[in-house]
């Protein structure tokens, strides 16, 4: 289900690093783009030197409330070495303005389908920095003990901002931690749909085969956990969806996908309302088609039916007799035809003796042309 | 359908085979000119007396009628939110290509969520019975609303799974039964054929 999957790699930046490995001649690029608003690239390659692309990125973290375009941990950097050894540099320092540079060495990379892959993984290298910024997170939290909770009062929900006006929440509580969406549409329709996505996900979540799934909630109304957060944060259109993470979830290869799972979830419920909207048009369209259909056909069908009856006597006029009804028809012709030759005397064998040579009667003749008898006016 | 729904339905079908007797009748005040009455109501002894049929606060039927013109506004359920986003939609949709159905009113009737205004030369033009039945929207919402919840479930579905299943590979252990169902089902809706 396509649909359901929002692709890691970022389709821009995979474009380009492609059009540059397979372009014939070296290429001058220099491009900045961004992705999802806080997303940013920059990809630099120069005729002068065509076998090294330089590829920067930075995102917009925003963590309890603090602005700042973090650092990448030295765990990110193992994880980044990893996609590609020996065809990718991590530069330090970075490019001004980003998080991260990185030189590719397009020599390097192996011929074939290998180049594409390499390629795509080089092009989510956005989505592993995020990733492993939420799953340091989620470790950290998940090993925490409850008691150092308890007594540490003044631990407070980790706000976390990847896009902007979109921030999310996540806390620790006993035996798991909670992610908190507060949800907000500027449409009402909008509203109304992600409302109802939002109850058929809790539905589905309490259902049997759905135990392993992280449970789900939703509420019109903040938990208590996030009591003294800003209000801007608090005061939402389409209530609070919350994710029970167990450990369960972040453990082995899981984690993974837990974490991307969480930081695509608005995106997730976009892409929804809006396939949602569009279902609702072509649904719409279809109806009111077909309802023009049916009026039409009102109209038209008593015009047909007339056109039908006078199609038919014409049809049945050329329609071909059976032969059976055709050799009857000619025999009647041929009898008629008999009949007027002979003068209208009827042949009778064995009447020979009644045989009149003139006709039997004799009609007057009438004729438009006055009679020229005259005739005697009567007193 | 529920019998108190069957009935009012059939309430509003009689009434308006009734009704459906209209005749040509040139306008008294302009000359030359032929204006369906019950939208200009400046001669009361051309209108006939309105009906009200209601089959409860929310859903009712007003029919008026007149010499050479019947006006006929629905007021459809809304039982939630997501019935009355839908009702609005699908009748501003219809509302703003009214030209296409003839005997469609651009703006309803205040009050009432749809209006149609059938004149005698639709009459003559249509068929009665087609025209009654072309009146019952409101089975087009519900399936609207149910399709709509289908799919919210289906997705929801699909993006728990996720949570569940690392690999593709383990899919399998989704109850068979279920999973060809799921997505033939998801087909179905996004072909709107449910």
């Amino acid at each position: 289900m396509l649909m359901a999957y929002l692709e890691r790699s970022s389709p821009t930046l995979k474009e380009t690093l492609l059009k540059i490995y397979r372009a014939e001649k070296p290429v001058e690029i220099d491009q900045h783009f961004y992705e999802f608003g806080s997303i940013q690239y920059h990809i630099k390659c120069s005729i002068s030197d065509s076998h090294i692309v330089y590829v920067s990125t930075s995102t917009l973290l925003e963590t309890q409330g603090i602005v700042t375009v973090k650092e990448t941990s030295g765990h990110t950097y193992e994880m980044i070495k990893k996609i590609a050894v020996g065809v990718i540099d991590i530069v330090d320092p970075p490019k001004l303005g980003f998080q991260l540079t990185l030189k590719l060495y397009l020599g390097k990379i192996p011929r074939g389908k290998e180049a594409i892959k390499i390629i795509t993984r080089i092009s989510e290298i956005q989505a592993l920095i995020l990733s492993s910024q939420l799953k340091e997170m989620l470790k950290m939290l998940n090993f925490q003990d409850d008691d150092s909770q308890a007594m540490n009062n003044s631990i407070r929900p980790i706000r976390i901002v990847y896009h902007p006006s979109e921030p999310f929440y996540v806390f620790k509580q006993p035996e798991k931690i909670t992610a908190v969406f507060p949800m907000n549409f500027k449409d009402n329709a909008d509203v109304v749909i992600a409302v109802s996505f939002f109850q058929e996900l809790v539905e589905v979540g309490s259902r049997k085969e759905m135990g392993k799934a992280p449970q789900c909630n939703w509420s019109p109304i903040p938990p208590f956990q996030l009591r003294g957060e800003p209000v801007q944060d608090l005061t939402t259109n389409s209530g609070f969806v919350s994710f029970d993470i167990t450990s369960r979830h972040v453990e082995g290869k899981r984690l993974d996908k837990t974490v991307w799972n969480l930081l695509n979830f608005y995106a997730y419920v976009k892409y929804h309302i809006k396939c949602s909207r569009g279902y609702i048009q072509r649904r719409m369209r279809k109806r009111m088609d077909s309802l023009v259909k049916l009026l039409v056909n009102t109209s038209l069908e008593e015009e047909a039916a007339q056109k039908e009856n006078e199609r038919c006597k014409n049809v049945k006029k050329r329609m071909k007799v059976p032969t059976s009804q055709l050799m009857m028809k000619e025999r009647c012709k041929e009898m008629t035809r008999r009949v007027k030759t002979s003068k209208f005397r009827i042949k009778i064998n064995g009447c020979a003796r009644f045989r009149f040579s003139q006709r039997w009667i004799s009609l007057p003749r009438f004729s438009a042309k006055p009679s020229n008898k005259s005739y005697t006016k009567l007193d | 359908m529920a019998n108190p729904l069957r009935l009012y339905l059939a309430c509003i079908r009689n009434t308006l085979e009734a009704a459906m007797c209209l005749q040509n009748f040139p306008c008294q005040e302009v000359e030359r000119h032929n204006k369906p009455e019950v939208e200009l109501k400046t001669s009361p002894e051309l209108l006939l007396n309105p009906v009200l049929i209601c089959l409860n606060e929310a859903e009712k039927c007003l029919i008026e009628t007149s010499i050479n013109s019947l006006r006929i506004s629905l007021k459809v359920k809304q039982a939630d939110e997501l019935e009355n986003i839908l009702t609005k939609k699908f009748l501003r949709f219809l509302s703003m290509r009214a030209e296409a159905f003839q005997v469609l009113r651009r703006k309803p009737v205040q009050g009432y969520d749809i209006s149609f205004l059938i004149t005698n030369y639709h009459c003559e033009e249509m068929q009665k019975q087609k025209l009654i039945d072309f009146i019952d929207i409101e089975k087009e919402i519900t399936e609207l609303k149910l399709s709509v919840n289908t799919r919210g479930r289906l997705v929801a579905t699909e993006f728990l799974k996720q949570f569940i299943y690392v690999d593709r590979l383990h899919i399998q252990h989704f109850p068979h039964q279920e999973l060809p169902a799921i997505l033939l089902c998801m087909r179905m809706v996004d072909n709107g054929s449910c």
